[in-house]
């Protein structure tokens, strides 16, 4: 049995707005093992981003993290102080947002923005920061890191500020990299090779990785397990090759055949219906009923368990054991 | 150098803008009225003949662009002329502009000095009591006009409390400066006015320090940082007031210029010897040579001002280039 490093046990995560209170993760549960990848994927909207903030503790108000477990390293991160919190972020996770245009500051140099988190976590004096700078740029792949490291981020591509923004999150060798969306704003090219760069360093380090998406395409090609959110609850989970070929939720069903796929030759390419649910006043039931195709009363009545189909594979769906769900994958 | 090239060449730009408002000044307050009908109105004993050979003396019959490229080719050798009223415009300008001067910068630097720390202070706690509190006074300070705040404060403080003199820059007998010592009594009178100017800009800093906070703090590189376990100081101080102080410095930088354009009404308000009470006095006997020194001052001021905000921000932002 592989030692689990990070474990979230019913996590509420709720935004108190005027509108009213918007429950962005309502009883979300998932661990990572070490050394393994776990995907985290759903649609915009789907509580994603707010459960890896929720890990690091640093979700902006008027989020608030209001209930469950989360540990990491036999720690419980709820129970920490501050400051602890402080000393384990950038350390121990590291964290790569999005955008990598909005998330390095604007009016200093890469140099700078580097050598500060390796100053403040490693007590290094900032000449040998510096070099410990240039160092990274090297170890994420940027040509010329002796320019790069004096320059602003405005100066350069996205492609090269997500892997400096990736230097920054692995300085410090941390054992959980957190990767939200890393290759969503950039170009197609560009994505594969982030991905390749991540999982090369993911083997170097001997992190343990959990790489949040809504790309399946990127899941399979990167991911041992993978966790299924919808509307800030979790559908479905199980290692990659369960939940690919043998799709228990009618939500993952649809996700994986609106993956444009160019064996399967579809005149058009299918889409889930409807949006993601108002998460301050869900639909009752399970809260994929309004869009599913199989839904019955039941399904608007009683909220479904998150049961196991087989070792390790749990679905959250009143019918998983009786639905026979294609997955292209399969076909 | 990039830099001294580019100070070159916009002080290349200044020179049409400078002429441009020196001949609208030239030419409107010659349509204002004739300085020789004002200064003898009254007097009996001049004739029409006499004052017309006033005018000659003065130049003032010549058309008004003569009129004025002769003023401009005085100005080249720095010659601003004399006074109608006697005694050369430099030195009148020159005794003014050091009181002007004294009182802005000192009101600027206080203002700045106080508003920046309340501007972070309410933004970090946003929507606390305190910054409540402070937010809508300060936009209740905002709102009231300089020149309104300068005559409450002299009738509070000056009349009512009695605490601090309600004008002039130090007192004119020796027997009545505060504890017979002159800088102590200069200090004195400074104090109110040096009030008034501070709360004027302080409102609106503190107004422009907060929003601009509030907006750098929900960017995304505040929370990368954050995520990278840097402690809120550095968050704050290093990452979001630098990112902060970029419209903050343009602001501050505009503003000056207005309060520079406002110094007539202020530092009459306070009796201040200052250029602007000098070109109040001035423009109501039309006495063009002044009125003509103190706009090249106040405008060669106001662009030198900008300029310096354009390097601020240049030096504060990487992404604005001067080249």
């Amino acid at each position: 049995m592989a030692e689990t490093l990070l474990r979230v046990e019913g996590l509420r995560t709720y935004f108190y707005t005027w509108a009213g209170v918007v429950k962005a993760v309502d009883g979300v549960s998932l661990h990572v093992n070490k050394g393994e990848t776990l995907g985290i994927v759903g649609e915009s909207g789907s509580g994603k981003t707010v459960t890896a903030l929720s890990i690091m503790r640093i979700v902006p108000a008027p989020g608030k993290i209001i209930e469950g477990k989360i540990e990491f390293q036999r720690k419980n991160l709820l129970a920490e102080s501050d400051e602890e919190m402080r000393k384990l972020r950038g350390r121990e996770i590291g964290y790569i947002f999005q955008d990598p245009t909005s998330t390095l500051d604007p009016v200093y140099t890469v140099g700078e923005q580097l050598s500060e988190v390796l100053v403040r976590h490693q007590n290094l004096d900032k000449k040998s920061a510096m070099d410990r700078a240039v160092e990274l740029l090297r170890i994420v792949e940027i040509p010329d890191p002796e320019i790069r490291i004096n320059q602003y981020p405005h100066q350069l591509s996205g492609g090269t500020k997500q892997r400096i923004a990736i230097a920054r999150a692995i300085c410090c060798s941390p054992s959980l990299l957190l990767a939200d969306e890393p290759t969503t704003a950039l170009d197609v090219t560009i994505q594969a090779q982030i991905l390749e760069t991540l999982k090369g360093l993911k083997d170097r380090f001997n992190m343990s990785m959990v790489l949040i998406t809504h790309d399946m395409g990127i899941v399979a090609e990167t991911c041992d397990r993978v966790v299924i959110l919808y509307a800030g609850q979790v559908y479905e989970t199980g290692t990659t090759e369960q939940v690919f070929e043998n799709p228990k939720h009618p939500y993952t069903e649809a996700l994986l055949t609106s993956v444009p796929h160019l064996a399967l030759k579809r005149e058009r390419l299918s889409v889930i219906q409807g949006n993601i649910p108002n998460l301050i006043e869900p639909p009752s039931g399970c809260r994929f009923h309004p869009r599913c195709k199989y839904a019955q009363q039941i399904c608007i009545d009683k909220v479904p368990e998150l049961e196991p189909m087989e070792e390790g594979h749990l679905a959250a769906c009143h019918f998983a054991r009786e639905l026979k769900l294609k997955s292209p994958v399969t076909s | 150098m990039s830099l001294i090239k580019y100070l070159i060449r916009r002080s290349l730009y200044l020179i049409p803008v400078f002429l441009g408002i020196t001949l609208l000044v030239f030419s409107i307050e010659r349509l204002a009225g004739d300085p020789v009908q004002i200064a003898t109105f009254g007097n009996t004993h001049i004739t029409e003949d006499q004052r017309q050979r006033i005018r000659q003396y003065y130049g003032l019959d010549k058309p008004v662009y003569l009129q004025y490229l002769h003023w401009l080719s005085e100005l080249l050798v720095l010659n601003l002329g004399d006074s109608f009223g006697g005694g050369s415009v430099s030195n009148l300008v020159g005794q003014g502009i050091l009181a002007t001067l004294e009182l802005q910068l000192l009101g600027l630097f206080l203002s700045l000095v106080i508003a920046i720390p309340i501007g972070i202070y309410s933004a970090k706690r946003r929507y606390s009591v305190l910054d409540v509190t402070l937010s809508s006074s300060a936009l209740v300070g905002t709102s009231i006009p300089i020149s309104f705040m300068g005559i409450a404060f002299i009738l509070i403080f000056g009349y009512y409390l009695n605490l601090f003199p309600s004008g002039g820059a130090q007192s004119t007998i020796q027997s009545q400066y505060l504890y017979g010592n002159v800088i102590l009594d200069q200090l004195w009178h400074l104090t109110l006015p040096t009030l008034v100017y501070t709360f004027a800009i302080l409102a609106p800093v503190v107004l422009l320090v907060r929003s601009s906070m509030l907006e750098v703090l929900r960017q995304d590189y505040i929370l990368a940082a954050r995520a990278s376990g840097l402690g809120d100081r550095a968050i704050l101080y290093k990452h979001a007031l630098r990112n902060a102080l970029i419209p903050i410095v343009t602001y501050v930088g505009l503003y000056f210029g207005g309060l520079l354009a406002g110094a007539p009404v202020t530092e009459t308000v306070f009796n201040w010897p200052g250029v602007g009470a000098l070109f109040v006095v001035k423009t109501n006997v039309l006495d063009f040579p002044v009125i003509q020194g103190v706009v090249v001052l106040i405008t060669l001021m106001t662009l030198v001002a900008n300029l310096v905000t354009d390097l601020t921000y240049a030096y504060i932002d990487p992404r604005i280039r001067i080249d």
